[in-house]
């Protein structure tokens, strides 16, 4: 057994230059969480075997150095063999690899520091408490922003096809608006479709909302939701990755990630999923890490919702169905909490019909809104769709229409798509009847 | 005998002076014809033949060779037909010409009737700056050559028509008046002695057009301000509809915008024209339409429909279906406003001021936004608009999205406006565009310019910060939208652009740039 327990703490190989003393965070020394980070970046070199390095080495730090010694290679690989002798042993091209990461060490921690990266190793007390519990929890997280909404008593994903239908998105929209409504954080994987609408309508609630991404994050994907990324930090919820920053995203990437997507959660919502969609691996890993797991049911001839269906089908016995927002809801436990007074809990009593959930009017939604924005949206709540219809009901000028709807849609209320207006966020979720 | 007579051939859009040399010499009979003509001249040989003979002369069984100079000018087209004709009438003395040198144009029949040649304006034009007096023309195409005032034009039906107006001691008819004077403001066509030129296709009116307010709207917005527009919406929304209804609501040409969009259609073969071209042109290809068809080129350079568009709209329908190349050749005269063909057989620059109008379906079958029947794959429909690459995009500043309609909203509702009203809204818009600073419509203008016309207030300026942000507009994006918001103060009439201008200008813009949601301000 060679170089086990070399350098504790203080012990040799100290110069891991450019190392920002990272005195934060409880629990693992700076020295430790800096050589995670180097780790990580090494290609080829899974969680697992990791796992087995450290074990051996006794600490991420004597890992890197050992790979700072002379005949470092052979002795990674040596030190890569289980003591049970379980697992593979690494390749020595994964070994040259992290000899070169560890030379490359002031290069690699530079660039966590210049993208305002956080690493959170396993052991840190910032560390998702439910991530812990998955089978193999990343040894750290590469984060920008904050974990703390993770702590949180809900948190719930929302995930689904990067092609939505319209319903699907609208779905989307309110899901995610109810849900940082009743406070629970939104978990999602920031890709385009249902993810990025339900991240932007946590943001438009001023929720939290955390994105876990399948790539490093100097190479974000998709480039589209660089903004969304943005104001996602800084609405204080968190952008997290398990791969060091240069790590291209590909195929094999998202699956991995997905299973953090469900393992941060408590549960998963699928909104809309393709037969092949990458969301309902992201259901299959919920099932496996023992989360809740809804899907939102579609018409049995829609592309966008087969697979949805088909896992309702072959899981019938796990997984469960959204049947409407409130009822979501009050299935995750959140209805007390949503602000949406409930004069009868919905599915309670048996008798599904009899559920009743009182909503707020489109004018308290709108309250210190313009007369015409208020006008608009009581149009578009009691079903106006096209501009043609608002017009018809509110007897307003075009222009005026057009300019109204373009402030309800910066509000987050109305979502427009194929020449249609739909309510959204809030709006959505108001009573016509009351209104 | 040696005979030298003047004609002309087109290059591009211009007309150019050649000289007809026709030598009539012994020898063994034969018909050469030279100096860079293509295949049609060529052919004149046997058109002249017969005509010749079919109008009672003789086609001399002589060495005839022809020249025409000068010779690095490439000939095409059959303008040259009667001047070669009458060169070998007179080379062979069958006749003597009068009152020196004569200029003639025109295509012979076998049977020796003059036809009228496409290009026939450019081509007397270039003549009348040569200081030629007297143009011998086919009588169909007479009112179009008297529209370059300054000489005599002789109309001839036949080539022994000609043949008398040039034996003739006398002139054969006084000079005739130009029907329409070029220079004057227009006065000219408000007592038209020949009809205006009558549109091909029948205009729909906008009281035809029920319902689609928000593209009614868009389209007087880019009409108003001469906005590249494109509708993206299911078949059977009246796309097209709206489309065609264009000719209704722009304003006449000016008379230099009038003469060039004349030319145009002088060279394009719409002629013979009766009267100068004043309404803008508005040119619908089909998406089929080859390269060479849109841009132009082929040996004679001939305009494609982005300079038969020229000064009016180009209306490509079904856009996307349109071939790559051709979409991207839009780019140079949708930045420049001319097109640059380069043929082996040389270069031109063609104008090519055109609004584009464009239209699609939002996916291949049509339907897509209508779950119940759009059928294509997931993705396809994200995919199919997204084949507009972003260049030209760009140059699109009114995009506008049409759902269908329910039938009850078709019935009902008050009536729609007619052309005539909306018309003359976008005609005071674009008089106070022209009364500005460089007299240029909204489109054409960006940078400083744009800054400075619109006026904002800083709490407007504030308000355009904050739509763009939420847009994650790009610089362009966000002139674009400061451009349409300006048309939209135009055609309320205000001085300054407000707040309301840019809220309403912020409904057109490309669907991409909108976030899954608006981002809270």
């Amino acid at each position: 057994m060679l170089g086990v327990g070399a350098g504790g703490p203080d012990g040799a190989g100290a110069g891991l230059p450019g190392a920002p003393p990272n005195a934060t965070h409880a629990g693992v020394p700076a020295r430790d969480r800096d050589a995670l980070a180097v780790l990580l970046s090494v290609h080829g070199l899974g969680p697992m075997t990791l796992g087995r390095l450290v074990d051996v080495a006794g600490s991420p730090a004597a890992v890197l150095d050992i790979a700072q010694r002379q005949s470092a290679a052979g002795e990674l690989i040596e030190a890569s063999r289980a003591r049970d002798g379980a697992g593979q042993p690494i390749t020595d091209a994964v070994a040259a690899a992290i000899v070169e990461a560890a030379g490359n060490a002031g290069a690699i921690l530079g660039e966590v520091e210049r993208l305002d990266i956080r690493v959170v190793a396993a052991a840190d007390r910032d560390y998702p408490r439910r991530l812990l519990a998955i089978d193999v929890p990343p040894p750290a997280l590469f984060v920008r922003g904050s974990l703390e909404s993770l702590a949180s008593r809900h948190v719930v994903a929302v995930v689904g096809t990067r092609h939505p239908s319209p319903t699907g998105r609208r779905l989307a929209n309110r899901i995610g608006a109810a849900l940082a409504r009743a406070g629970a954080t939104v978990v999602s994987g920031l890709a385009v479709g249902i993810d990025g609408a339900a991240h932007a309508a946590v943001l438009a609630q001023r929720g939290n909302t955390v994105a876990f991404i399948g790539g490093g994050h100097a190479r974000l994907y998709p480039r589209a939701h660089e903004r969304l990324a943005d104001a996602i930090v800084d609405a204080g919820g968190a952008v997290v990755s398990e791969y060091a920053p240069r790590v291209e995203p590909t195929k094999g990437t998202f699956p991995q990630r997905n299973r953090l997507i469900s393992g941060a959660a408590d549960a998963v919502v699928v909104v809309e999923a393709g037969a092949r969609s990458g969301a309902l691996v992201t259901a299959s890993w919920a099932l496996e890490q023992g989360r809740e797991c809804f899907l939102v049911p579609g018409p049995i001839d829609a592309p966008a919702s087969a697979g949805c269906n088909g896992f309702l089908r072959d899981w019938h016995d796990l997984a469960r169905i959204v049947s409407g927002v409130p009822q979501l809801l009050d299935d995750l436990g959140l209805l007390g909490s949503a602000g949406l007074p409930a004069s009868r809990r919905p599915g309670e009593g048996g008798s599904a019909g009899r559920s009743k959930v009182r909503l707020p009017s489109a004018s308290a939604v709108l309250s210190g809104r313009s007369a015409a924005e208020i006008a608009v949206a009581e149009a578009l709540v009691h079903g106006a769709v096209t501009v043609d219809e608002i017009v018809a009901v509110t007897r307003m000028s075009v222009g005026a229409v057009l300019g109204a709807v373009t402030r309800l849609e910066v509000l987050g209320l109305v979502l427009a798509a194929h020449g249609r207006y739909e309510p959204a966020g809030p709006l959505a979720a108001a009573n016509p009847v009351a209104a | 005998m040696l005979a030298t007579l003047l004609s002309a051939t087109l290059v591009a859009l211009d007309g150019r002076v050649i000289r007809v040399e026709v030598d009539v010499a012994p020898g063994l009979p034969g018909f050469t014809i030279v100096g860079l003509g293509d295949a049609s001249i060529r052919e004149a040989r046997e058109r002249v033949r017969g005509a010749l003979r079919n109008s009672g002369f003789v086609h001399p069984p002589r060495r005839i060779t022809v020249n025409l100079a000068p010779a690095d000018v490439p000939k095409t087209g059959s303008a040259a037909d009667l001047a070669i004709a009458i060169g070998i009438l007179i080379g062979s003395e069958q006749f003597t010409a009068r009152a020196g040198r004569a200029a003639m144009i025109g295509e012979v029949s076998l049977g020796g009737e003059i036809r009228p040649v496409p290009g026939l304006l450019p081509m007397v034009a270039a003549l009348a700056r040569r200081g030629v007096r007297r143009v011998i023309v086919p009588a169909d195409g007479a009112d179009e050559a008297r529209l370059i005032g300054g000489l005599e034009i002789v109309a001839a039906a036949t080539v022994a028509e000609a043949v008398d107006a040039l034996r003739s001691r006398r002139r054969a008819a006084p000079t005739p008046p130009a029907r329409v004077e070029l220079a004057p403001d227009g006065a000219g066509s408000a007592t038209p002695a020949v009809p205006a030129l009558t549109e091909t296709m029948a205009v729909p009116d906008l009281a035809d057009v029920r319902g689609q307010v928000e593209a009614r709207r868009a389209l007087e917005v880019a009409m108003a301000g001469g906005h590249g527009l494109l509708m993206i919406g299911p078949p059977g929304t009246g796309k097209t509809m709206l489309a065609r209804t264009i000719p209704g609501l722009l304003p006449q040409l000016s008379d230099d915008e009038s003469l060039a969009a004349t030319i145009v259609a002088s060279v394009s073969g719409e002629g013979p024209l009766r009267a100068l071209v004043r309404t803008p042109p508005f040119r619908a290809p089909h998406h089929t339409s080859s390269y060479a068809a849109i841009v132009g080129g082929g040996r004679a350079l001939t305009p494609g429909e982005v300079t038969r568009a020229d000064g009016g709209v180009l209306f490509l329908d079904e856009l996307t279906e349109f071939s790559r190349d051709v979409l991207e050749a839009l780019r140079q005269p949708l930045e420049d406003g001319r097109v640059s063909i380069v043929r082996a057989s040389g270069a031109a620059t063609l104008p090519a001021r055109f609004q584009l109008v464009a239209a699609t379906n939002p996916c291949p079958c049509g339907h897509s936004g209508d779950e119940d029947r759009c059928r294509c794959p997931l993705g396809v429909p994200d995919r199919y608009v997204g084949r507009i690459s972003g260049p030209l995009r760009d140059r699109i500043d009114v995009w506008v999205t049409l759902a269908r309609m329910k039938a009850a909203a078709m019935v009902a509702g008050p009536d729609p406006e007619a052309s005539s009203v909306v018309a003359t809204r976008i005609a005071a818009a674009r008089a106070i565009q022209k009364a500005r600073l460089g007299g240029r419509l909204n489109s054409r203008i960006s940078g400083r310019a744009l800054r400075t016309i619109a006026q904002l207030r800083p709490i407007t300026a504030r308000r355009l910060s904050d739509l763009a942000d939420g847009e994650r507009l790009s610089g362009r994006g966000t002139e674009r939208l400061l451009r349409v918001a300006r048309t939209v103060a135009d055609l309320g009439g205000a001085d300054a652009v407000e707040i309301e201008h840019l809220e309403e200008a912020a409904r057109w813009r490309p669907p991409s740039s909108r976030p899954n949601v608006a981002l809270a301000v």
